[in-house]
Order: C-alpha cells, then structure tokens, then sequence
C-alpha cells in the first residue's frame, strides 16, 4: 500500500473536540466522532493494537496546530466507550482492551468476524476450497498482497480463523506459531 | 370631595406624585359611602399617602381603584369597635364643606389663629347640611356624656350645652361624683364627638321612629334572655332599662349601632362606578385585618402637616432671609445664588468668598435640619437634594465610574418615598409587609427612570438587586435577605411584570417576565454566526468560517450587558441545550458553536483502502 497521508475530520480542527462536553448529546456526538477518527486511523495505518501511551503523541491524539491534546485519561474514556456494545451505550464493540491495565486496545475498525467473512469470501471467489495454508502464507505470501488482511496481526488472523473454525468452514492444526489452516 | 381615578403602576400601586410619600398601607380594607357599602370596593387596599387615600381593589385592581386628596378632607374620626356585636374598626372621613355654601366656616379653617371654640363650632356645623333629612334639626344629643378627668366618672352633658353657641364663658355644672367642674373643651369635645356619633339615628323615640327598619334590626339584636350588654362598661342589663346599671350609659343607642352593620350588611351604595362621583356625606374606611389606629394616626399627621401645600410653595428664600426664618424655610444650597448685592469678587478671591457664601448656606441648610426631627422631615425635600449635589461633586472629583454609581445612588434617594418600610404596617402583617415589598421591588425594577433591569442586561442576579436596593434605602429600613428572597418569591402569583429564575447552580436572578431562554439562545446563536461572517484579525489555526471563535463568560457579559455570573450561567444554559459547547484549555473556559454535533460524518467508506476517507462537513 502507499502510504498516503491520512486526512482529517473537520471536527479534528475544532479546539472544544479535545474537551469532554457535559451535555450528555454533545458528549455522545463527540464519543462518536472520535470512534469513528480513531478507526479510520488505524485502518488508514493499517494496524489493529493501538497502545494509548504512544497514541496520545502521536498526530491522531495530539493536534499540534491547535496546541491541543487528548489526554490519557480521555482517550481511555474514549476507547472504554468504543469496547461497549450499543446496547450498553457504547460504540458497538469497536474496541477491546489487551492489557488489564488498559493501556493497549484492540481497534476493530474491523471485527474479527468481520475478517472471518472477508477471508471465506476470499476463499470462494479464488475457488480455493480445500487448499491448504499456513497461517504466515496469508498474512505474508505473495497471494495475498493485494487482500485487505495482508499483514495483520497475526493473533487477530487467528480469532478470524477460530471463528470459521467454529461455524465449520476451515480446520487449524499445527503447533503454535507455525499454524496450518485447511478451508472447505 | 370626589372619587378621582388612581392612575396605577406597573406593580398596581397607586402611582405617587412628585414629592408625595407612602405612609401606610394596610389590606383588607372595604370602603363606605355614608352608611352604605359600595359594591366592588370591599376588599383591597387601602394606601395612605402624604397627598391622598387611595384604594386599590385586590381583584380587578385596575378597575376599582379611587383615591380622595386630603385637602378636601376636613376631618378624619376613629370609630373602634361600636357596640357589643362584632363590627369592624372604621375610619371616617368628613369632607370639607364646600365653599359656596358655607363661607363662613371655610374662613374658619383657614385662619387657625383665633381662639379655638368658634372654629370647632364651625367645623361642626356643616353636618346637619350633609346628613340625611331625617335627621334631628339639632345636632346636640341628649345622651352625651363627658368623662370627669379628675374622678373619671361619666357626668351628662347639660341638656341646654350647645356646641355651636357655648364658649368658655358658658356655665358649666360641676362633676356629680366629685363636684369639680369640669374644663370647658373636656364638656365640648364629648357633645361633639357624641353628636357626630349621632350621624346614624338615635336611639330616642322621636328620631327612631322614621326609620323603622333599623329599628327592627336594632330588636333582633337583644341577647337571647332578652337582656342588653351596654356598649361602654359591657355590663348585662334588663332589657327594660334605658341607661345600664352599672355606668349610666344610654342602652339602645349602642345596641341599635350594632345592630345595624352586624345583623345584616349594610345596604350597598346604588352606584356602581364611583370614580369622579361626589361624596356628600362621609367616607368610611372598614379596617377587616386591623391597622385602623395606625392609618388613623398617620392620616391625622398628615392632615396637620399638610404636604400638599409645599408642593407649589415658592422656592428657596435667600440666606439672607433664612437666617431670620424659622427653621422649616431652608434653602437648597448651591443652584440659586443669592439675590441681595454681592461684593463684586474677582478672581480667586471671589471665587473663595463666593466658594465660602455657599459653604455658611449649606451649614445652616444642615443646622437647620438637624435641629430637631420634624424639621427634618419637613426639609427632607431640600436635604435630599442637597445631598445629591453633594454625591454629584464628590463623584466628579474621582473617575468616571463611581460618578455612575453615585448618581445612581443620589437619583434613587428619589424613589425614597416609593419604598415601603416595615414600620408602615402593623406587626404582624408579615405577609402585607411581603407583597408590599415585592411590588415596591417591581416597581423599582421596570421604572424606566433608572432603567435598573435595562441596564443590566434585562437580566441580573438577586444578590446584586438586593445591594443595589439597599442601596437606593440610604442605610435605613434595609430589607434581609431572607424578606427580599421571599419578595421576590411572590412575583409570580402577584402577576408582577418581573420574575425570579432559578439556575441550575442555584444562582437566582431577576429577570422580566417576557425574558425567555428561547430569546437568549437565539441572541447568542446570532452571535455565533456574526463571529462566523466576521474574518479574525490574526490568523487562526483553524477554519474560521466554519467554526467561528471562542466566547468566554466576560465576552458574554459585555456584549449583553449582562453580569459575568449571569453571562457564564447563560452560556451554561445554552451549553445544555446544545447550542455551545466547551473548549476548557490554558485560557480559562471558552465556549463555541457546537460543531460537535451540527456536523455530520458520513459513514467511512471501506472500498478505497487507504486514502480518500470521506469525512463530511
């Protein structure tokens, strides 16, 4: 992929964005609002883990031209929001704390079940059912270079894989770190 | 004397005219025309000023409301509960005679000087005019008692005693009981008041007997025994006697008094709207809540200091002059400089000397006032005035601003007479007291003299209106905060033209009754899309045209006018409506348009990968 430099929302531009509103429909406009950044940002680079500590100096949470920041403790407020379901309040499930300690998330600015449907469409329309993969031949082969799932993190392609593992439409074998997965 | 109409303020008090002053106000106040009830004005309230009675009608008060001058009140009498049955207290008020028909009396009055028995004799005369035809040709009753001031034993005036013809060269008998004999006015003043009294019929047969209703009535009133209370020492005596037992007092006068407003109401005056209507018997106040001894004796001060007169009384005599009058003449200093042949000053030193007249002026203002208390009063107009001055030069020696202020503090000394103080109503009228207050507060909020709410915005705290009002009291009959808070309170339900607001932090402010959040948030989003349309004069690090700038509270505060507390609390408001929203950074709370949610995100769009994220505006 080119790197191409990743644009920002207007609200982004908006100095109170960085401030936490306490009219709760403001609030809730503004949790969404990050949410969404938040995922085009690691979509855009293309990663899933986003480790708050070095998030809050990079440009997605540090506005240099406004001289304004997220702080750490917003961010957390904001992703805590994300990981609920919107049944809760929350912002659908959007992310998932890694570390008790809350300080690195899953961003799933694509669910695992997501990637699930994307690697069985994958499958179908390359007409490779019953073919054999290793797990590092999806993420890092030639094949897949042009598939959105090319080089992502290796434990996410493996939730994705157990999914279709328990709906019956792939078998992972093999010791850990060197997985083979069998689709049907 | 005539009903003329009041013209009312926006807080339904009577509208005072310049110099005229509050002196009492009490409620539940019905009004009489002789003995007649006039519909519609039985309860409301009765305002005693310095020119007038006003009354002012608590339902419908911009329909029944009448006012009477004092100068056409010849006299006032006080009447405490009469008889044994339960009567309210009522003050009477006779009109003066007018002066076609009776120029003789009118002289009278106006030339106090003489000796004192032909000028009550006058004053008394006019009555039997104004009664009714029924009445006795002869207004000497025969029941009139005087009070012995030695051994207070009650002594019946001599039959052949008539107050209009008898002077201290008349013979009087001594007391029965003592045998002192009694001074000359003690023996008048009882067969006048006892003659006056006499206004409804008397109780003797003679004069009963063409008024047989209020007789009836005057029947049913006997005790169930048949036996009567007398109205003096309230003894029980045998129906069959005419004087009581105990005191000698005449029985069925007082009974039939009673009788008459107790039994049944008194029949209603046959005029509806009174206004500008004649008054051609007397004016009777019924006090239902008490405060009658109050209004009597104010109203009485009143007639004696006679105000009204000052009102074109002729200005301002010269020093020169004053130093030889009374104290009640005083000049206002500094605006008239002296008639009498000046040493021609030039230069500093005419400047000094003059500077120096005005000073001795000014002294002798003071001395004069403070010589004893009614003086005082008596000059107040000039005191004020004075004063105002005075607050007028100190504030030119300093900056603008507390020339503001000191204005605003001498001009208000004007609204003094506006004010009504506790000591205007009787303990115990916590609630008169309240909602006199509350109308005194309306009243000076919307006067458009001072422009006080205008001022401020339309809108301002409580706390700063009880300063300011206090204020406007010159350290005297301050209000509490816990009185003013409960004032204010009662806004609503006396459907005064201003309202109290309570913000979300508790703040309470004074605002009219128009104001509406609505009107503030469509102010401030006006303001917002100005901010807009307007290019900065720095460049901003962000897009100007679609965010606008930053507000804080004093901004806020200077664009409406409003107080800073007031302003932040606005933008609060407008915050939880959704209008603002908050940037809190180094600068201090700053507030925008909510671009947060006015701006919607269109849905990020998968398909391209990486770049071309579709954010929306």
């Amino acid at each position: 992929m080119t790197e191409t430099a990743f644009s920002f929302p207007s609200t982004y531009n908006f100095p109170p964005f960085f401030t936490p509103q306490p009219n709760t429909n403001t609030r809730h406009d503004q949790l969404k609002k990050w949410a969404a950044l938040i995922q085009a940002w690691c979509r855009h680079h293309r990663q899933q883990r986003l480790a708050l500590i070095d998030a809050v100096e990079s440009p997605l949470f540090h506005n240099a031209a406004l001289r304004k920041r997220l702080d750490l403790r917003e961010a957390r407020a904001i992703v805590d929001w994300m990981a609920k379901t919107e049944e809760e309040g929350g912002g659908g499930g959007r992310a998932e704390w890694i570390d008790a300690g809350r300080t690195v998330a899953w961003i799933w600015w694509r669910q695992p079940a997501e990637w699930a449907d994307l690697l069985a469409e994958w499958i179908e329309s390359t007409g490779q059912k019953g073919v054999v993969f290793t797990v590092y031949e999806l993420l890092e082969g030639e094949g897949t270079g042009s598939q959105e799932f090319h080089g992502m993190d290796p434990e996410v392609m493996l939730r994705s894989l157990n999914i279709l593992v328990k709906r019956g439409k792939a078998q992972v074998f093999g010791a850990e770190g060197q997985e083979g997965v069998k689709f049907f | 004397m005539f009903f003329k109409a009041l013209d009312l303020t926006t807080a339904l008090r009577p509208s005072l005219l310049p110099d005229e002053i509050l002196l009492f106000v009490q409620d539940a106040v019905g009004l009489y025309e002789g003995k007649f009830k006039i519909p519609d004005y039985q309860n409301g309230h009765a305002y005693l000023t310095s020119h007038r009675v006003c009354y002012v009608a608590a339902e419908e008060p911009r329909k029944f409301s009448v006012g009477i001058d004092l100068k056409e009140i010849d006299r006032a009498e006080y009447q405490s509960k009469a008889g044994f049955l339960k009567s309210s207290p009522k003050v009477t008020l006779y009109p003066k005679p007018q002066k076609n028909k009776t120029d003789k009396s009118r002289s009278a009055t106006a030339s106090p000087g003489i000796s004192q028995s032909p000028r009550l004799g006058n004053s008394l005369s006019p009555l039997p005019r104004t009664s009714t035809p029924q009445k006795s040709p002869s207004p000497k009753p025969a029941s009139a008692t005087w009070i012995c001031p030695i051994c207070s034993f009650s002594n019946p005036v001599p039959s052949n005693f008539d107050p209009a013809t008898a002077t201290a060269a008349t013979h009087l008998p001594p007391c029965l009981a003592c045998g002192i004999k009694p001074p000359f006015t003690t023996v008048l003043k009882a067969s006048i008041s006892a003659a006056t009294s006499r206004d409804s019929p008397l109780p003797t047969g003679a004069l009963r007997e063409d008024n047989p209703v209020q007789f009836n009535g005057q029947a049913q009133t006997l005790q169930p025994g048949g036996s009567v209370s007398c109205p003096r020492c309230t003894f029980v005596n045998h129906p069959s006697l005419v004087e009581c037992e105990m005191c000698g007092a005449p029985l069925l006068s007082g009974s039939s008094n009673a009788g008459i407003r107790a039994d049944s109401p008194a029949p209603f005056f046959e005029q509806s709207r009174i206004t500008n209507t004649e008054v051609s018997e007397s004016i009777k106040l019924s006090f239902r809540a008490g405060g009658e001894k109050v209004f009597h004796e104010r109203l009485k001060g009143a007639l004696i200091q006679r105000k009204w007169l000052l009102q074109d009384a002729p200005p301002v005599p010269p020093p020169s002059q004053a130093t030889s009058s009374p104290s009640l003449q005083i000049p206002t200093a500094l605006e008239s400089p002296p008639p009498a042949p000046r040493p021609s000053g030039v230069g500093i030193a005419g400047l000094e000397r003059r500077g120096f007249e005005t000073r001795k002026n000014n002294e002798l203002v003071i001395g004069n006032s403070f010589e004893d208390l009614e003086a005082l009063m008596a000059s107040a107009k000039q005191i004020v005035a004075l004063a105002e001055t005075l607050a007028r030069e100190s504030g030119m020696a300093t900056n603008g601003h507390s020339t503001e202020a000191n204005a605003v503090l001498s001009e208000s000394a004007a609204a003094l007479g506006m004010v009504t103080t506790k000591d205007m109503l009787t303990s115990g009228s916590e609630n008169l007291y309240l909602s006199e207050l509350s109308r005194n507060l309306a009243e000076y909020l919307t006067d458009d003299s001072q422009g006080i709410l205008h001022r401020e915005g339309g809108i301002m705290s409580l706390i700063d209106l009880w300063a300011v009002f206090n204020r406007s009291r010159n350290g005297v009959e301050l209000v509490s905060p816990s009185d003013f808070q409960k004032a204010a309170e009662l806004w609503e339900k006396l459907k005064l033209p201003v309202r109290l607001r309570r913000f979300k932090s508790g703040l309470l402010v004074v605002q009219r009754y128009d104001w509406s959040d609505e009107r503030t948030l469509g102010q401030l989003q006006d303001w917002m899309e100005e901010l807009r349309r307007v290019p900065p004069e720095d460049p901003l690090p962000w897009d100007w045209s679609l965010f606008g700038r930053a507000v804080t509270a004093q901004e806020a505060a200077q664009r409406f006018k409003w107080s800073v507390g007031v302003a932040a609390e606005e933008l609060e408001m407008a915050e939880d409506r959704g209008i603002v929203c908050r940037e809190a950074g180094i600068e201090g709370l700053r507030f925008w348009r909510n671009y947060i949610s006015d701006s919607v995100e269109m849905p990020l769009g998968w398909g391209g990968g990486g770049e071309g994220e579709s954010w929306a505006v």
